[in-house]
């Protein structure tokens, strides 16, 4: 049985939600009814094990075992949660900053290894594009057009009358700079360090 | 008497049984409001449904009967002023087109009648004609052409024996003077347009609670049968969405509980599960609210094999004909989809737009949520902000019948002490000197009590709503306000005799207190708590009165402080600290230290405090040097 004991400081995982750099000044997480509205809709809850509605009960209610759950990494960042809750709660956020809690923590740290190459891209193209290791799973999603869109998609953009997406050598060495500086590069570095 | 509902006819009939004679006035061609169409009612201490039409239209007779009252259906409130105490209305009647003494209620007219136009007396699910009676036991019993929708072809008139349609009749401005206005003018419900995701209006067979009502009312579309609308087959389920457009943050969204929907959702679904025991009923709520002794209801319901899912649906869909209500079981934790072949929307009561025009026109605040505000929710919960003017039903916030009732009764006891016992007024009001007052209105926006009107281009205060708190004196640039019984002479006065024959090194405090202050500080007397003798207490109806010109003469009598306490939830509170600050930097001009002016907020069961406050500023006024 789960007692709720006395002196217990039951709103500390709230409140460190609340004061993340992330969280928007108005984020109604103490409004939540647990209605489950933001469950019904969610494509994430559809599929896999994944419940905003509970995620939110266990940040409200100080389990901190939340950080750790697995499920947190099925959200889609779509934010439907966030346009139908009557609460004005945003699921999505909630769920972000979670994350990177359990980033902070070191464990998460493998969940965002395969997403490094979206990183390597900025670096090298000054754009984020999806990565080839990705390009499977797309197909498979999407078709077959998916793979004839990414090989030819200069000679569509042409088509349509839209210049190169390739920025200038000077615009990508611009951006590699702001990412360096801004400790992006190193924080790549230390993604793709856990990878082995 | 404002808005021909259960309210206002409750209303209407309470102040005629007291000899009170009362005008009823109705935007609808006919009387009863709401409560006709819901069919079926839901009471506290009964568990069974009661027959609506049963209980209203005994008391509709006794209102038309009744010499006290006066009817007028197709009506609104054009215009009003105030004159000290009375109301002078203008009421518009729109012309029926129909001679009400003429029309025997025979219906050829509507027979040959070649419009044809949705019914709205049935949620627009039957087709009426364009002349039409809303339903059987309409009040009055007189056909009505809808003149949105009337071509003037004159069939009607050629049938009619009665001679009773004027096609040229033309509508009438009334006036009249009356004392005291009461508003009943309802509410409407939530426009399902806000909420595309429950698929409202895409599908016949997603349909309200008050569609609901009207199909199982037996004057109803299907007669009383649950039948579906698309197929005219009894459904094999229906689900019920709580909280439509209610307890909702989102844009247009209602973010108050409409009370009423959980209990309205329980009585059909105990009315479907007595006739059709076979379909299954489920009812997807957030959070059961039946207080009291509705709670026994809503146990009846379940032993009536109601079923109930806490959750709120985030989406409707159909696919064949058959709809799929997406949400989740919140207390088995299950994303959950239910089949059902009718959805019903307990959609949220909002004020309905006679409830904000007349509001509008009377002068009244509204709250947040644009229903009418009254004077205060505990101890003036049917005045509003205007003297004379009341507020029942759900013109003032969501409520059932039960509620709606009390309420009009109570709307009607006001009224009644107000006719039948005089007012007692304090003799501080706002007196106007109209050969010094320029008609700038200055003093007009800033009264909260809504005291100031102009009239026959005379500036005038009404003597029942003004407080003589003194605020408008500090917006009039021409000095031609003075307030009765509290006149600069008097107040100068008042302050010199305090600190006459003061002695040197003897400290003088004047503490301006408003009513409540002044009970306090009488407590702290009856406890025999020390306070410094060198307080002098003023009594004056508000802050708002004391101006720098007092606060300067009594610094020159010889004051070495001032404190002045005041109430904080008296209506022109907001402007107080403001004041304070003003003449705080009228000492400074007056090289006086502003720190020998405070402001304290005073309480009468605080007078401890208010005691400290003085012991506290009478020790700080001896250390000040200048």
């Amino acid at each position: 049985m789960k007692t709720i004991k006395l002196q217990n400081n039951s709103l500390k995982l709230v409140k460190d939600v609340l004061k993340d750099l992330k969280a928007s000044p108005d984020l109604g997480i103490y409004k939540c009814v647990q209605c489950g509205m933001c469950t019904s809709v969610c494509p994430g809850a559809s599929q896999t094990e994944y419940d905003p509605r509970d995620m939110i009960r266990r940040v409200l209610e100080d389990d901190e075992t939340v950080i750790d759950d697995e499920n947190i990494w099925n959200c889609f960042s779509c934010y439907t949660c966030n346009s139908i809750c009557p609460s004005g709660n945003n699921a999505s956020e909630i769920n972000q900053i979670l994350r990177q809690m359990s980033i902070d923590k070191g464990e998460g740290i493998q969940k965002i290894v395969s997403f490094s190459a979206y990183g390597d891209s900025f670096m090298e193209l000054g754009v984020g594009s999806i990565p080839n290791t990705f390009f499977d799973v797309m197909v498979k999603d999407v078709g077959p057009e998916y793979m004839n869109l990414k090989l030819n998609i200069e000679d569509i953009r042409a088509d349509l009358g839209l210049g190169s997406y390739i920025l200038p050598e000077e615009a990508i060495n611009e951006v590699e700079s702001i990412l360096d500086n801004s400790g992006f590069k190193n924080r790549l570095e230390r993604i793709k360090r856990c990878k082995k | 008497m404002i808005g021909g509902g259960i309210s206002g006819i409750s209303a209407s009939l309470s102040l005629a049984r007291q000899g009170i004679k009362t005008c009823l006035i109705e935007e609808q061609p006919t009387i009863g409001g709401a409560m006709v169409k819901v069919g079926k009612l839901f009471s506290p201490e009964k568990l069974v449904e009661e027959c609506a039409m049963c209980l209203l239209n005994p008391l509709v007779n006794e209102a038309v009967e009744h010499q006290n009252i006066g009817i007028l259906t197709n009506t609104t409130l054009k215009s009003a002023e105030r004159r000290s105490g009375n109301f002078n209305l203008l009421i518009e009647s729109k012309p029926r087109m129909v001679i009400e003494d003429r029309c025997i209620s025979c219906g050829s007219c509507a027979e040959v009648c070649p419009v044809e136009v949705k019914d709205s007396w049935n949620e627009g699910m039957t087709i009426r004609k364009a002349i039409y009676k809303p339903f059987a036991q309409a009040v009055p019993d007189v056909y009505t052409i809808d003149l949105e929708n009337c071509k003037k072809c004159g069939k009607c008139q050629d049938v009619c024996r009665m001679n009773a349609i004027d096609l040229e009749m033309e509508g009438e401005i009334i006036p009249m003077t009356v004392g005291s206005v009461v508003i009943a003018t309802g509410h409407k419900t939530f426009d399902m347009a806000k909420r595309p995701e429950y698929s409202y209006g895409r599908h016949e067979d997603i349909v309200t609670q008050m569609e609901l009502a009207r199909i199982m009312g037996v004057n109803g579309p299907t007669k009383g049968k649950l039948l579906k609308p698309s197929n005219n087959k009894v459904p094999e389920r229906v689900v019920m969405v709580q909280c439509v457009g209610s307890r909702d943050e989102k844009p247009g969204g209602r973010k108050y509980c409409s009370k009423v929907c959980c209990m309205v959702a329980i009585k059909h679904a105990n009315v479907i599960k007595q006739h059709y025991p076979d379909t299954d009923v489920i009812i997807c709520y957030n959070d059961m609210r039946t207080p009291g002794m509705y709670e026994k209801y809503f146990k009846y319901a379940q032993s009536n094999g109601v079923r109930l899912i806490r959750g709120r649906p985030g989406e409707i869909a159909e696919k064949n004909g058959i709809f799929t209500v997406r949400l989740e079981d919140t207390l088995s934790k299950e994303p959950l989809e239910i089949e059902t072949d009718l959805v019903v929307l307990s959609t949220a009561m909002e004020p309905s737009k006679g409830t904000i025009d007349v509001s509008g026109i009377l002068d009244v605040g509204l709250t947040e949520e644009l229903f009418v505000k009254e004077k205060h929710s505990k101890i003036k919960p049917v005045a509003t902000e205007v003297e004379g003017i009341f507020v029942c039903g759900t013109a003032q916030g969501p409520k059932d019948i039960t509620d709606s009732i009390v309420q009009a009764n109570a709307a009607a006891s006001k009224v009644s002490e107000l006719i039948n016992g005089g007012v007692e007024l304090e003799p501080f009001v706002a007196s106007i000197d109209p050969s010094k007052c320029k008609l700038c209105r200055k003093c007009i926006d800033v009264c909260k009590y809504k005291a100031a009107y102009i009239q026959d281009e005379v500036l005038t205060v009404d003597p029942i709503s003004c407080t003589g708190c003194g605020a408008c004196l500090w917006e009039c640039n021409n000095d031609a306000i003075e307030i009765m019984g509290q006149t600069d002479e008097q107040i100068m006065a008042m302050i010199t005799g305090m600190l006459k024959d003061k002695k040197p090194h003897e400290n003088r405090i004047i503490a301006f207190l408003d009513s409540v202050g002044y009970v306090s500080a009488d407590n702290i007397g009856i406890n025999k708590i020390d306070v410094p003798n060198s307080i002098r207490i003023i009594k004056i109806p508000s802050m708002n009165r004391i101006m720098p010109k007092h606060v300067l003469h009594a610094f020159k009598m010889g004051a070495d402080g001032i404190i002045m306490g005041e109430y904080p939830y008296n209506l022109m509170y907001s402007r107080t600290k403001e004041k304070i600050r003003g003449l705080k930097r009228e000492l400074l001009k007056n090289n006086i230290n502003p720190d020998r002016l405070v402001f304290y907020k005073v309480y009468i069961p605080y007078f401890r405090g208010l005691a400290s406050k003085f012991n506290e500023f009478d020790g700080k006024i001896k250390c000040l040097e200048n």
